[in-house]
Parts: structure tokens; sequence; C-alpha cells
């Protein structure tokens, strides 16, 4: 269809004239830049309050969404990454504490590839919900990390959780700064970050990364998305039951086991973890993010408990004298639980079996009765 | 560092600040430079060497073509930039791409040749700024501007951060005059500007990063969707590539503005061109009137027989289109294009004083061209070959490809999008924002920016045009 051509005002408009006061003009330009700015930072905060949760993938939202909707139900709260997920069911946990005289009501909020400082946040997230029941806080106990691979750098899962104090552990670990409230990143280290040595090839990257993803998360971006799944609400109830499982308590079954070549590699791997000496402790910067959660547990009147759960990277983690306000319930000794730790347990170094998931949600469930009634959980 | 990333906002911000804080021109053109180089190395440091080296050749050449009348000696130097130049840029750009293009060209023959492709990095804009730098030295040839003495000026106009990566095309008669005398702030039209950088942030943060998923899912596996899913990929794509590149171009355009500098336009409203000519007037200008100058004219333009114009024609554009990329694909984009032109010529030629056909014209003009420009972009697009031919025979044809295919609604964004550009071509939206108090405007644009970028994708997709 013929149209007749107009010339486009935004880009050949000519300047409106101004009048030429010099300095001033200038000062009020910068003025003007504050109230600017003043008003996408209110807005930006306003929208942040009024926004519901994210759409985030790997089950967050559904089991956020779920937990929210019941959060009264549960006294008892799993929370960490896929050896949490498919490793507690919260149905045996409650059969052998109600057996024990000590009845519970456990959720498993674990999700795949959660670790510090995400756990840290959707915690807060959890706990921000004030859910009036909850007594006891199984925390998975693992390090912090700081590499994301460039695939996952992209996705929503790698920005909701953001915010300045999650951001700012990770930027004192990058910078080996240290907990202290005053920040003196570490000379040498920068010296290496700068000059790209060692270690450090990638942590100019990952510093620009996190200050890049702090300030998206903050400004919103991308959250245009959620508010139109609020109101459409597209979540399906095949998709839901797929991340909280068919008893609905967060619980999924991974089926699988070991490949002979699999087999070969996680044998070598447990032999070399068994064989080194001494422990390892976890860095100060996982162990003060531990800290804030336990503060945080408690603040709600529930107990933190930490679970190092049973796989060949955890096996030297340092579980006597961590600093923590809670107690540590290790089952990374595989002389101390070898049923663990056969071979027809797991799945592959790292995951159980369905089978060995149950057996360890029932040593993990005896081992918590004994405690309590010892008095050990505090 | 790209335009849409908030470390260009605190980058800018350093540099507006300082500039406008200066008084002294010199000075202020040596923190543009410094910074401008700083920017181009927030990429990879070592690259801003064969920019200074790009550089410090053609202010040579220029100071030489200066200093001689002798027609001999002013080829030689004119010859030397050329060649130096092109030199570059066909080594990072287009070596691996005659080189395994050979390889494959004796195999047809039978005559199997090793290749010896290297590990070349492309750096980014070298395009954009190496024929920023020849057209200074072209133009004082042509003895259309004076060689320049001043070595900063001519470094500040080469490596000048907006226009530095993705153009437009900034010619050394356009912007070194610019440089001459201090830019006052009072002269800028800083609303004007930063609602531009608004738009342009608007088409490429929010449009053009929108729609590219869908645009890279159909692209990598076309045989895999039905044809109507073409329909819906393609212009997409269509609209990817004009708000990524437009978007940009309105960014650097309001952050050269911000600083005080003019820099050309390079778009106006390229899809509601009535015909491929008028397209070329239309869409990245500064390209096209560069080949037009530079090359269509000097190669004979218009001049001698219709067949030794449409040679020009082909020849120009088949350049244009290898400029876009070293690959097949781009070339026989440009070859579609040189096409389409001589068709169009020719239906001028032919048609001339026929009412019927420019009745049938007002008509159909526009669809046709559409079609026509829709049709050169899929093989601007597709990996390879093979996958332009799968995409061109659903678009065409309405056939091959496998069941997977886009949501439906997919087809209302198309037409939402294309509404809103026509209401704007239309020049539908107020511009009662000019005459709004300046704390008032200020706030409201706050507002509006933190609105803007709940729509904006937490991925980032690099600008298409970096890559050329």
């Amino acid at each position: 269809m013929p149209v007749r051509e107009p010339v486009s005002k935004v880009h050949v408009e000519p300047p409106v004239p101004h009048k030429p006061t010099g300095c001033g003009t200038f000062v009020r330009a910068l003025t003007n830049t504050g109230i600017g700015a003043a008003a996408f930072l209110i807005t930006c905060v306003g929208l942040r309050v009024v926004l519901p949760f994210p759409e985030i993938d790997g089950g967050v939202s559904q089991k956020f969404r779920f937990f929210a909707a019941h959060k009264d139900e549960f006294d008892t709260l799993f929370i960490g990454s896929s050896r949490v997920y498919f490793q507690i069911s919260p149905a045996i946990f409650d059969r052998v504490t109600r057996e024990s005289g000590m009845p519970t009501h456990s959720f498993n909020f674990g999700i795949g590839g959660m670790y510090l400082p995400e756990t840290a946040y959707l915690l807060e997230q959890i706990l921000n919900l004030k859910p009036r029941n909850l007594k006891w806080v199984f925390i998975e106990y693992d390090e912090m990390q700081t590499k994301w691979s460039p695939e996952n750098q992209t996705s929503r899962r790698a920005l909701y959780w953001a915010d300045w104090k999650r951001v700012s552990l990770l930027l004192r670990k990058l910078t080996d700064a240290g907990t202290d409230p005053l920040w003196l990143p570490s000379p040498a280290k920068l010296r290496d970050i700068v000059l790209r040595e060692k270690d450090e090839k990638n942590t100019r990257s990952l510093l620009t990364f996190y200050a890049g993803q702090f300030e998206k998360n903050y400004a919103n971006f991308a959250r245009a998305a959620d508010v139109l799944e609020y109101f459409l609400s597209r979540d399906t109830k095949k998709r839901r039951a797929s991340y909280l499982g068919a008893a609905s308590d967060g619980y999924v079954i991974r089926p699988g086991r070991m490949s002979p070549s699999q087999v070969a590699v996680y044998e070598r791997a447990l032999a070399a973890a068994m064989a080194q000496p001494g422990t390892r402790p976890l860095s100060p910067y996982a162990v003060e993010a531990y800290r804030q959660c336990a503060t945080e547990v408690r603040s709600i009147g529930a107990i933190p408990i930490f679970l190092i759960t049973p796989n060949t990277t955890q096996i030297n983690v340092a579980t006597e004298n961590t600093g923590l306000p809670g107690v540590v319930m290790a089952f990374n000794n595989p002389r101390a639980y070898p049923s663990l730790y056969r071979i027809s347990a797991h799945r592959d170094g790292h995951h159980l079996t369905k089978s060995g998931a149950e057996e360890f949600t029932r040593i993990v469930a005896a081992n918590f009765v004994e405690l309590a009634r010892a008095g050990g959980v505090k | 560092m790209s335009f849409v990333e908030f470390r260009f906002l605190w980058f800018f911000l350093l540099v507006f600040i300082v500039y406008w804080a200066m008084r002294n021109n010199t000075a202020r053109k040596v923190w543009l430079l410094l910074c401008s180089y700083a920017f181009y190395a927030a990429w990879n440091w070592k690259f801003t060497f064969l920019l200074l080296g790009s550089t410090t050749v053609d202010y040579v050449v220029g100071q030489m073509l200066g200093r001689t009348e002798s027609p001999a000696w002013r080829r030689f130097w004119i010859v030397t930039s050329v060649c130096v130049n092109l030199g570059v840029l066909g080594f990072f750009k287009y070596f691996n791409f005659f080189v395994s293009s050979a390889s494959q060209f004796l195999a047809w023959f039978g005559l199997p040749a090793s290749t010896n492709t290297l590990n070349i990095i492309l750096p980014v804009g070298i395009s954009f700024y190496t024929f920023h730098s020849m057209s200074y030295t072209i133009d004082v040839y042509r003895r259309k501007q004076p060689p320049i003495s001043n070595f900063v000026d001519l470094t500040l106009f080469v490596s000048f951060f907006p226009p530095l990566v993705a153009g437009p095309i900034v010619r050394a008669v356009y912007f070194l005059p610019q440089l001459v005398s201090s830019r006052k702030f009072f002269n800028v039209d800083v609303r004007g500007a930063v609602m531009l950088f608004l738009s342009g942030f608007i088409k490429k943060a929010c449009i053009a990063d929108g729609v590219a998923p869908t645009v890279d899912r159909y692209f990598a596996h076309p045989a895999n969707f039905t044809s109507m899913s073409a329909w819906t990929a393609v212009p997409f794509y269509a609209i990817q590539v004009y708000c990524d590149f437009s978007g940009y171009t309105d960014m650097a355009i309001a952050a050269a503005r911000l600083l005080g500098y003019q820099l050309p336009n390079n778009f106006r409203f390229p899809y509601f061109a009535q015909n491929v000519s008028d397209f070329w007037r239309r869409w990245h200008i500064s390209l096209s009137s560069w080949l037009r100058d530079y090359l269509y004219i000097p190669l004979g333009g218009n001049r001698g027989s219709r067949g030794f114009a449409y040679r020009n024609v082909m020849i120009t554009m088949l350049l244009g289109g290898l400029w876009h990329g070293a690959a097949w694909t781009f070339v026989i984009f440009g070859a579609l294009h040189g096409t389409a032109l001589i068709i169009h010529r020719e239906w001028i030629r032919l048609t001339e004083g026929l009412k019927w056909a420019a009745r049938i014209m007002r008509w159909f003009a526009w669809p046709i061209t559409i079609y026509a420009i829709c049709f050169a972009l899929i093989v601007f697009r597709a990996q390879d070959l093979s996958g332009a031919g799968t995409t061109l025979k659903q678009f065409a044809l309405f056939c091959g490809g496998g069941d997977e295919h886009f949501h439906r609604w997919f087809l209302l964004v198309i037409v939402a999008l294309a509404l809103i550009h026509w209401l704007n071509f239309r020049r539908w939206f107020p511009e009662s924002w000019r005459r709004w108090p300046a704390p008032v405007f200020a706030a409201a644009y706050g507002c509006t920016f933190a609105v803007v970028l709940l729509f904006v994708p937490p991925h980032y997709t690099p600008f298409i045009y970096f890559q050329f």
C-alpha cells in the first residue's frame, strides 16, 4: 500500500534553542541528571517491592510457590543442591521420626545445581514467609561457588539471588578481602587479577559478571515475564509435579546406576579422597554465609542443622571447629558409613541411587532423633 | 563494552562529566581520544595498536599528499593508503575465507590443495574504522579535504568511540571540521539526545534481544520447522537486524550528540521503502553512500552503456555484500540486491510513461519490496548455503521442513511491532516532552528507563554488526 513519507522527528529534529549561560547550564544538567537517577532508583525499588517472586527454572519457583501456600504445614525443611533434592525423602524421614516418637512433617527444598550463595538467598526468602511451625532447618554444607558455566551465566537463575549480601561475599572471596567489616582486598591477589596471572585468568571477568548481575538484579531486568506469569499462571500440574514429586514433598526419585566405566572412575576418586591426609575447612566466606543463614533461622525460632552428604568430593571437609552456630551432621566419612559409599548405592560420584537415597534418609532421621534426644541440637 | 551494558553507563558518565568540565578544546579532544582507546581496549587492548597503526599510515599519507603536486606521487600515496587499509582488512577478515574458498575451488578441478588457515581474531569494528580512515586519504587525494596536521584530530576522528565499532561510517569531511572549534554545552540538545538513546536502547535491548532466541532457534535447524514457522522467523529476523543495528546507531548518535558532535543518520524507515533503490537510500545510509562515492562512481557509475552501469551496480553490491562478512552467503546477499536493483532499473525503463504500470506499482511496490528484502535477509542470516536453501524453499514455496512450529501469538508480536513502527513513521507519537520543565522530564525519564528494564532479557546478545 502506498504511504506518504513524513520526516522522522526523532532523528532530524533541530536542537531547541537554549540560552547560552555557560557553566550554569552544565550545573543544571548535572542536577537534572541527579533527579533522573533518583527517580530511576526509586522506581526500581518500588517495582522490586510489588513484583512477585521471579519465575526461575529448575523448580525454584514451583517449590517456592508451593511452600508459600503450605508454609505452616511443615516443621522441618531440607535445603541444598541435587544432593538434597534427590537424596532426602521427606516421607521416609517423617516415618522414621514418627516411629521414634518424635514426629515431623518435612519438605525437601533441594534444587539441582543450587549452592551458596543461591542457597542462602533462597533460605532468606523462605524465612521471610514466616512459617510459624518451622522447627528444624537442614542446610547442605558445602563450599561457596564462584564459577558459573558460560551457558548458565545468561540465565535468570544466575540473576535472581544477586543481592548485595550475596554479591559482596562473592566479591570478597574473589579478591581475598576477608570477612571483616573493613573491606581490604589482598594486594597480591589484586595484582594477580589485574595481570591475569596464575589461577586468576578469569577472575576479572567474574568480578565484572557479578557486579553486572547485582546491577541487573536491582534494576529488575526481565521481570516483566514474572508479571505475565503471575496473571496467566501457565504453570501446569504436570510441570509442578515434575519438581515437587509424587507426594508433593519436594522429593523426586532420580533413576539410574553407574556404568562400568563410571564405577572405575568412582572407585579411583573414592580411594584418592580417602588416602588424602588431614581435613580442609570451608573458606571463611562460606562460613560467614552459613553464619548469616543460622542467625536468620534462629530469628524465627527454628534451629539450623548443617548437613554434609555422602559424596567423594566432600570426604575431607572439616567438621570440627567450624565456627558455626549450629550442629553439623556429617556423612562424609566412608569408614563410619560404608553402606552409603558402596557402588550399588551410587548413581555417580555425587549422587545416590533410589535405594541409596532411602537408606541415607533413614540414617539422617535416626541420627537426628538420637541427637535431638541427647540435647545435641540447640 | 556495549552501549546496553551498565558499565557503559558508568563509563559514559565519567567521559561526559570530565569532558564538559574541561575548558580547553585540545584537552577535551585528548580526553576523548584516551577514552576512545580505553573503550576499544576494553574488548582487546592488543588491537589498539592496529587502530593506531592504521591511523598513523593515513596521517603520513595525508601529509605526503599535501606536500606534493605531482600526479604520479599523489597516485603512489593514495594507492599505498588503500593497499595498507584494505590489506589489513583483508588479512584479518578475509584471509581464511579466501584460502578455504581457493582450496575448494581447486578441489572441484581435482587438484586437492592443503589449506593452512590461521587462527585469526577479527578485530571489532575493523570494517568501520578502516572506511573512516580511508575516506580521509581519498578526500585529501581528491582535494575535498585539506591534509590535517594535528595528529590528535585525525586519531580522534578514526577512533571516536560512539561510531567506532558499528558505525555509522563517518567521513572526514563531515567530522573533522567539528573538531576545529570548541563545542558549547548550551548548543547540545540534551533532551533529544537522551530520548534518542532511550529509543535505541528499547530497539536493541527489548526488541532485538527479545526476538533473538526465536530467530536463533529457527536458523540453527530450519529443516525441523514448518514453512509457517519460516514466515514467523524471517520477519522476526528482519525486525531483529533492523532494531539491533538502528538501535546501535541511535545510541551512537545520541552519545556523540551529548558530547557536542553530530554523526550522520544511518536509517530512514527502510522497511517502508517502495523499491530496492529506495531501500538502499534508507538502510545503512552511511555505507551505501560510501560505496556510491568511493566505489560505484569511480568505477564509472551510470556513465556509459546500460550494461556497463549494471556491471558497476553488480560489482558494488557484491563488494558491499562481502564487506558484511567473509562468507559466500554475504556475497550472494550482495548479488541478490544487485540483481534486484538491476531489475528495478529495467522495470522503470520499460514502463516509463505507462500509467497502468504506475497504478499497479502504487499497490504492489511495497509488498514486493519487503518480500525481496526478507528473501535476501534469509541468505544473510543463514548459517550456510544448505540452511539458506531450506529456508528459501519454505519461505518462497511453502514446502519442506519438519513439524516444529512457533506459537501463533508470535505473529501478533510481528503485527504489533509493525504497527508501532508505522505509527512512528506517520509521526503519531507526540513530542510534548520537549515542553516539560527540565526536572519533570528528568524524573519521567528515570522512571521510564526503570520500567523499560523490566522488558530487557537477562542474556546479552552482542550487536549483529559487531562481527562486521
